[in-house]
């Protein structure tokens, strides 16, 4: 972004906490259309207090705040519907006709409700609850397996040739909301990317293009150094600790210790 | 209801997802026509229906753009809703301007019902009444969760001049959560120890007394025309009456739904 000429004037300020993915569903827009912003970021244990519960009552991160509009917003899908009605006046990732603006939007909503939920959930049952309850962690596994389904199958019916997007012929905000959680997905099923991926290459394909973007790039850097400002690992394991079981067990200690109150920190 | 002049389609069942569009349409005053997929059956899942939606899930909606003939189908119950008002509540009866503070604070609860509320209450439902095994952490983090996202609600209708969740009017965000609160009525629930939301359902019948001003905006959505008779599409709504019901009653009832069906298939 070029300083002389900032878009918008005041900069969209960002709230979140670095671990999670929907705060980089957010950024990353941010960053694909080189808006002028800065970020909030702070611990995940401080969504539910203040300051941030004063800006969102629900608790839950991303946020932001536009001085340029003097609106607070949240919810990621919110927010996307936002950045892009006011900032993408070039149409660089959206459309202008009722029919593919209403299709963009249906996948948004779809992956609000569809995908984040179950992977956050297989998410919470495979890494963070110190109990190990099979029956869960297999029900979310399934679902996930049943959204890249639903990925696959629309972009196995896109012409042979052709650009392989949600809508129409060009990446759009639709697909780009689909990347944070599909980045952690072998990491949710703790297999390895070949297997995680098994029988959806074109969902593979369709999102490997998108984190070979500098913005996705350029997003993920500033989630490490971030990360690192909070001593967190890469994967949200705070340092010094080696594996996950260990952290696991460490959990489990913790929570022993305070019955139910523990640190949460999200994969 | 339906009438010929117009071109919406919806495809729906009796869920809080489905009553959502049907409640809208009939808000606006628009005709369409309805088709019931039978979810015990399975309907959603057959070729047909994927066309539709590759999802495989109620509500959908086809419709014609502009010229009348060109087709569009779309899913997901909170993008009909926009998509709806969009275009067809010019003159803003459940809506806002576009660009608004107010047109996006509905979005933003409209999200948060879609991404939150729906899928965490869906998942209280399933662990209490549906999982083929019974999982006590799982029926105590989703009704905490459902809880939790109830008095958010509270808060915000708490601060609500209308009674409605955003300005002056009803709008989709009221919409989009009124059927999952309706729904709080069935027999999803049961006691546990740390869940205290449950064994006042339990002993008081209505758990919801809980939240007063939530309970208020129930009765006041209910008593508009358009949602009553949207509330009934494709089928007569009864979450409400399962407010009458013993719990034995209402262990019968959770036994014949569909869902149980469908887990136990599994
Ligand atoms: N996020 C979707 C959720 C739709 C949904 O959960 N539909 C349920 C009925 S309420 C369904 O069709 N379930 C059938 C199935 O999963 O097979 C929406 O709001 O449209
Ligand atoms: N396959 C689904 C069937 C149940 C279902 O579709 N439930 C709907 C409610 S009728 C749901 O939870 N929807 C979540 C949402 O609306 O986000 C499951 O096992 O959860």
């Amino acid at each position: 972004m070029s300083s002389t000429e900032l878009n918008p004037p005041r900069p969209i300020v960002i709230w979140i906490t670095p671990p999670g993915p929907n705060p980089w569903k957010a950024v990353w827009l941010l960053e694909e259309l080189s808006l002028n912003y800065v970020v909030k970021s702070f611990r995940f244990d401080d969504v539910k207090k203040p300051p941030f519960i004063n800006v969102n009552p629900n608790g839950r991160v991303p946020a932001i705040e536009d001085p340029n509009t003097g609106l607070t917003l949240w919810e990621s899908g919110a927010i996307y519907q936002y950045l892009i009605e006011v900032y993408d006046t070039a149409h660089k990732l959206s459309y202008t006709d009722l029919n593919q603006r209403h299709l963009c939007n249906q996948w948004l909503h779809f992956q609000t409700s569809g995908q984040g939920p179950y992977y956050g959930q297989a998410g919470w049952f495979t890494h963070l609850h110190p109990e190990k309850i099979d029956s869960a962690i297999e029900r979310y596994r399934g679902e996930i397996r049943r959204v890249l389904g639903v990925t696959e199958r629309v972009l196995s019916e896109k012409p042979k040739d052709g650009e392989k997007w949600l809508v129409g012929d060009k990446m759009t905000f639709a697909d780009m909301a689909f990347v944070p959680w599909n980045f952690r997905l072998a990491e949710v099923l703790t297999v390895s990317e070949d297997e995680a991926w098994d029988g959806f290459p074109l969902t593979r394909a369709w999102h490997d293009k998108m984190v070979a973007t500098p913005s996705w790039g350029r997003a993920m850097k500033l989630r490490a150094r971030l990360m690192d400002e909070q001593g967190l690992q890469w994967n949200g394991v705070p340092k010094g600790i080696e594996t996950f079981t260990e952290y696991e067990t460490k959990i489990a200690e913790a929570k022993e210790a305070e019955s139910g109150d523990i640190k949460v920190v999200k994969v | 209801m339906s009438s010929s002049s117009s071109n919406i389609h919806l495809y729906t069942a009796q869920t809080p997802n489905g009553i959502k569009v049907s409640m809208l349409l009939e808000e606006l005053d628009l005709p369409y026509k309805v088709t019931q997929i039978s979810l015990s059956k399975n309907e959603q899942k057959e070729p047909w229906f994927l066309e539709i939606n590759p999802n495989g899930r109620i509500p959908a909606l086809t419709d014609t753009l502009e010229d009348g003939t060109t087709p569009i189908n779309l899913f997901e119950s909170g993008s009909i809703m926009q998509y709806l008002v969009d275009r067809y509540d010019a003159d803003h009866k459940v809506s806002y301007p576009r660009g608004t503070p107010e047109y996006w604070e509905v979005n933003h609860w409209l999200f948060w019902q879609m991404g939150g509320l729906g899928p965490m209450q869906g998942q209280a439902h399933h662990f209490y009444r549906y999982a083929p095994e019974k999982i006590t952490y799982g029926i105590n983090r989703y009704q905490n969760e459902t809880r939790r996202l109830y008095g958010v609600m509270e808060t915000q209708l708490a601060k609500s001049k209308s009674g409605y969740l955003v300005g002056d009017r009803l709008t989709i965000a009221d919409l989009s959560c009124w059927g999952w609160v309706a729904a709080y009525h069935r027999p999803d629930r049961q006691k546990t120890e740390t869940n205290t939301m449950a064994k006042k359902q339990d002993w008081a019948g209505v758990e919801i007394d809980e939240f007063p001003h939530l309970s208020a905006w129930l009765e006041k959505v209910l008593a508009r025309p358009g949602v009553e008779k949207g509330r009934n599409v494709p089928e007569k709504h009864t979450s409400l009456d399962f407010k009458k019901l013993s719990k034995e009653e209402l262990d019968k009832r959770a036994a014949e739904s569909w869902v149980r069906t469908e887990s136990t298939a599994k």
